[in-house]
């Protein structure tokens, strides 16, 4: 793999990022990750599922059992923000290991850097550039933001600042 | 416009398989056929090289990146140069 820079790897993940909302055809917040996750594109029927699971732990991780459908289990008394962000999260390391993102090069661009690289990606997908602009463009203030895009106020703050 | 294409053409790698698959298979050609790149920039990308689709596109974005124009700037003269030139002159003439 080339070296390259963070902004270079943070292009690429908006794009997909943005690849991933414009399949579903979403132009206004709520981004239903959720839907994301339930229907993927057929490409990541083996990919994408949801496990609830009790646990103090983790808010979510993603894991892939071996020979069986890889799926994000997350903690089901999460609040819906939390959990919106941490489904998104957690849907990068999804992609990444699919035989798709296997065949993209998707590990060895972004596992170096995966927490980073998966927060900035979930930051993405449930505030794309576009519905940002237009909420902007509405007047959309940075108090309330968090509550239309249905995101924890501490990702608000740091994609508001994005 | 050709950012824009790059964008759009790693945007829906994601979801099409087919994408990576021209790739893989050095149909790059034809893949960067379908977006609106320049003429002179599909020239380039074609003759990138690269491992992956992923490393493919970080060249790209490098060589789409440097082949932007850069928004020229009007740039007209300070108002402030002209008055400190008058008062300068204006200074010396005392002098004198």
């Amino acid at each position: 793999m080339i070296p390259f820079t963070r902004e270079e790897r943070e292009w690429f993940l908006r794009n997909l990022a943005r690849g991933l909302v414009e399949y579903f055809g979403r132009s206004d917040p709520p981004v239903g990750v959720e839907e994301m996750l339930s229907q993927p594109p057929p490409l990541y029927d083996a990919d994408f599922g949801i496990v609830e699971m009790y646990s103090n732990l983790w808010d979510a991780t993603f894991a892939r059992p071996p020979s069986q459908r890889g799926s994000i289990f997350v903690r089901s008394d999460l609040p819906l923000d939390e959990r919106r962000f941490a489904l998104a999260r957690e849907m990068l390391s999804a992609l990444i290991t699919s035989k798709h993102g296997r065949a993209m090069g998707l590990p060895e661009l972004l596992l170096p850097h995966l927490r980073e690289s998966a927060e900035y990606f979930a930051r993405f997908l449930l505030v794309p550039e576009l519905m940002l602009e237009a909420y902007r463009g509405r007047g959309g203030k940075k108090i309330g933001f968090a509550d239309v895009f249905q995101i924890p106020p501490r990702i608000a703050a740091v994609r508001w600042a994005d | 416009m050709s950012m824009q294409a790059l964008n759009q053409l790693v945007a829906r790698s994601i979801v099409e398989p087919n994408i990576v698959k021209s790739f893989a298979s050095g149909q790059i050609d034809e893949l960067i056929a379908d977006f609106e790149f320049s003429p002179e920039l599909r020239k380039r990308l074609g003759t990138l090289e690269a491992g992956t689709f992923a490393e493919f596109s970080l060249l790209a974005y490098r060589v789409v990146k440097a082949a932007e124009v850069p928004a020229r700037r009007i740039e007209l003269p300070s108002p402030a140069e002209g008055l400190l030139d008058d008062q300068a002159q204006s200074d010396s003439e005392q002098v004198a």
